[in-house]
């Protein structure tokens, strides 16, 4: 995939319109191109950032919006919370993607500069949104799953909410530490995209 | 006398779903799409060199539909009353090779083999195996195992509790799991991305030249079992794990332990044509020979 065809294929992801094929190779573009992966990260930054960004990256489509779009959307309508949340679970899948290529920018060798703009707690706020959107989503489909997969669900968030807390209290006494930052997003990723495998099981079922 | 009542009560109150048995076969293209439902018991898909989808089993009685042709095809079990519970059937389904599947589970296992074409497969607590060199996979279990045997293109594993296994991968995989293990064997990747919450990782092969291998783990323990020739960029670092390596001569294959806690570790070594990158938070990580 171009970086052309990663553009283009932007909105089809968040919507959640791409076959599992064209959805790998987006995902698969953003884990191993810095430009797109940088162009994702400041879309998701507040428009201070962008100025001080050179323009050779200009963000090619911004895509953070259409996550809020697609939250504001369901919050909407309460009503159809019950109905299968493929806006939200649009919206999850796209903030792990985000982040993953956050990741995959901090993960190159060089990435001191790129580093320095982690905002770990902007990604925090965003992850923590979602989470408890999704949240309650799975509260709404709960009695449709059956005991054993709600006690495999709790069993694992358990396990991940672990994890999350204690690489945010050693984060706080080492904020400087970009390796505990992505261990931060890491476990937020993993808990964001199990709620929503979750909710989709619950709506499917 | 007193049993037979209270058996024949029983079996009054759970009346047993009358099996039937199945043989269905309908035209298709080499290349239709495929969708199966089949939330209990088993299905097995096996690739064929025929333009023809046929399908074998036992089936609850009246619960089994099939329709389409050419491009396209569904077919599946579904309870004809409606009722919750998951009906189990085994389903033998031959398809073309180079066919895109759709493929729902709840506790059903589900294996396929003999597949050249995409696989998308999702599961409760059901087991998914595939063989074969598929162009994609894409599969999700949340406490179901995940074994992917073979040389795909891409593959997408998300498990949950259940071990995630790999033997002879080539290609681009990522596949995360929160408390299950990731085990990797007789593997040459050219991109892969393993990520546990909990769960141990085991990376037993090579990576490919210019190829990436990626491990992110809360405190699972990663051991990857690499030739010493490997020419790669290495970052290893546990926040508050040990991290051994032995891939240089001088350990002998006994490993050199040097506990690493706290700093990250990164080497070259031959021309450092790959980059294998490790990140844990407490889990210890083991660089050693294979």
């Amino acid at each position: 995939m171009t970086c052309r065809d990663f553009e283009a294929r932007a909105d089809g992801y968040a919507e959640g319109r791409l076959s599992p094929r064209e959805a790998a190779a987006f995902e698969a573009h953003l884990d191993r191109c810095a430009v797109c992966a940088a162009a994702l990260e400041r879309a998701a930054e507040p428009p201070r950032g962008l100025a001080a960004l050179p323009r050779a990256i200009e963000p090619a489509s911004d895509l953070w919006p259409a996550i809020h779009g697609r939250l504001a959307l369901v919050r909407e309508r309460p009503g159809r919370l019950a109905v299968p949340r493929w806006g939200l679970a649009a919206a999850a899948l796209l903030l792990i993607a985000l982040s993953s290529g956050v990741t995959a920018v901090l993960l190159r060798p060089a990435p001191r500069a790129v580093s320095a703009r982690l905002d770990v707690s902007a990604l925090e706020a965003q992850y923590a949104a979602v989470s408890e959107d999704l949240t309650g989503a799975l509260e709404k489909v709960r009695s449709r799953l059956q005991p054993e997969t709600i006690a495999t669900i709790e069993r694992n968030l358990r396990i991940i909410d672990t994890a999350l807390d204690e690489t945010r209290r050693a984060l706080a006494k080492d904020p400087g530490n970009p390796a505990l930052g992505q261990m931060v997003v890491a476990a937020w990723r993993q808990k964001v995209d199990l709620l929503r495998r979750a909710t989709t099981l619950g709506a499917e079922s | 006398m007193r049993a037979l009542v209270l058996l024949a009560a029983l079996l009054a109150a759970t009346p047993l779903a009358a099996q039937e048995k199945i043989d269905r076969r309908i035209a298709i293209a080499s290349d239709a799409s495929i969708r199966i439902w089949n939330l209990a018991g088993i299905t097995r898909i096996i690739g064929w060199d025929r333009d023809s989808l046929a399908v074998t089993g036992t089936v609850p009685s009246g619960a089994f539909y099939m329709g389409g042709s050419g491009r396209g095809a569904k077919l599946g079990v579904e309870r004809p009353d409606g009722g919750k519970a998951d009906l189990p059937a085994t389903l033998e389904i031959r398809v073309p090779r180079n066919v895109r599947l759709w493929v729902k589970s709840a506790s059903a296992s589900v294996e396929a083999s003999g597949l050249t074409g995409e696989l998308e497969c999702s599961s409760v607590d059901g087991s998914i195996r595939v063989e074969g060199s598929l162009r994609l996979v894409v599969a999700e279990s949340m406490e179901g195992n995940l074994s992917v045997y073979g040389p795909m293109g891409v593959v997408r594993l998300k498990g949950g509790g259940g071990t995630i296994t790999l033997r002879g991968a080539r290609g681009d995989v990522l596949a995360t799991t929160v408390g299950g293990a990731i085990l990797a064997t007789d593997a040459a990747l050219t991109r892969a991305h393993l990520e546990t919450v909990s769960g141990p990782v085991a990376y037993d092969g090579t990576v490919a030249p210019r190829g990436t291998l990626a491990v992110t783990t809360h405190s699972g323990d990663v051991t990857l079992r690499l030739p010493t020739e490997i020419s790669a960029e290495f970052e290893l670092s546990s926040f508050d794990g040990a991290i051994l390596y032995g891939l240089s001569a001088k350990g002998k294959g006994k490993g050199e332990p040097s506990p690493q806690m706290g700093k990250p570790m990164s080497f070259t070594t031959g021309g450092g044509d790959a980059r294998v990158t490790v990140r844990s938070f407490k889990g210890e990580i083991r660089v050693l020979k294979p």
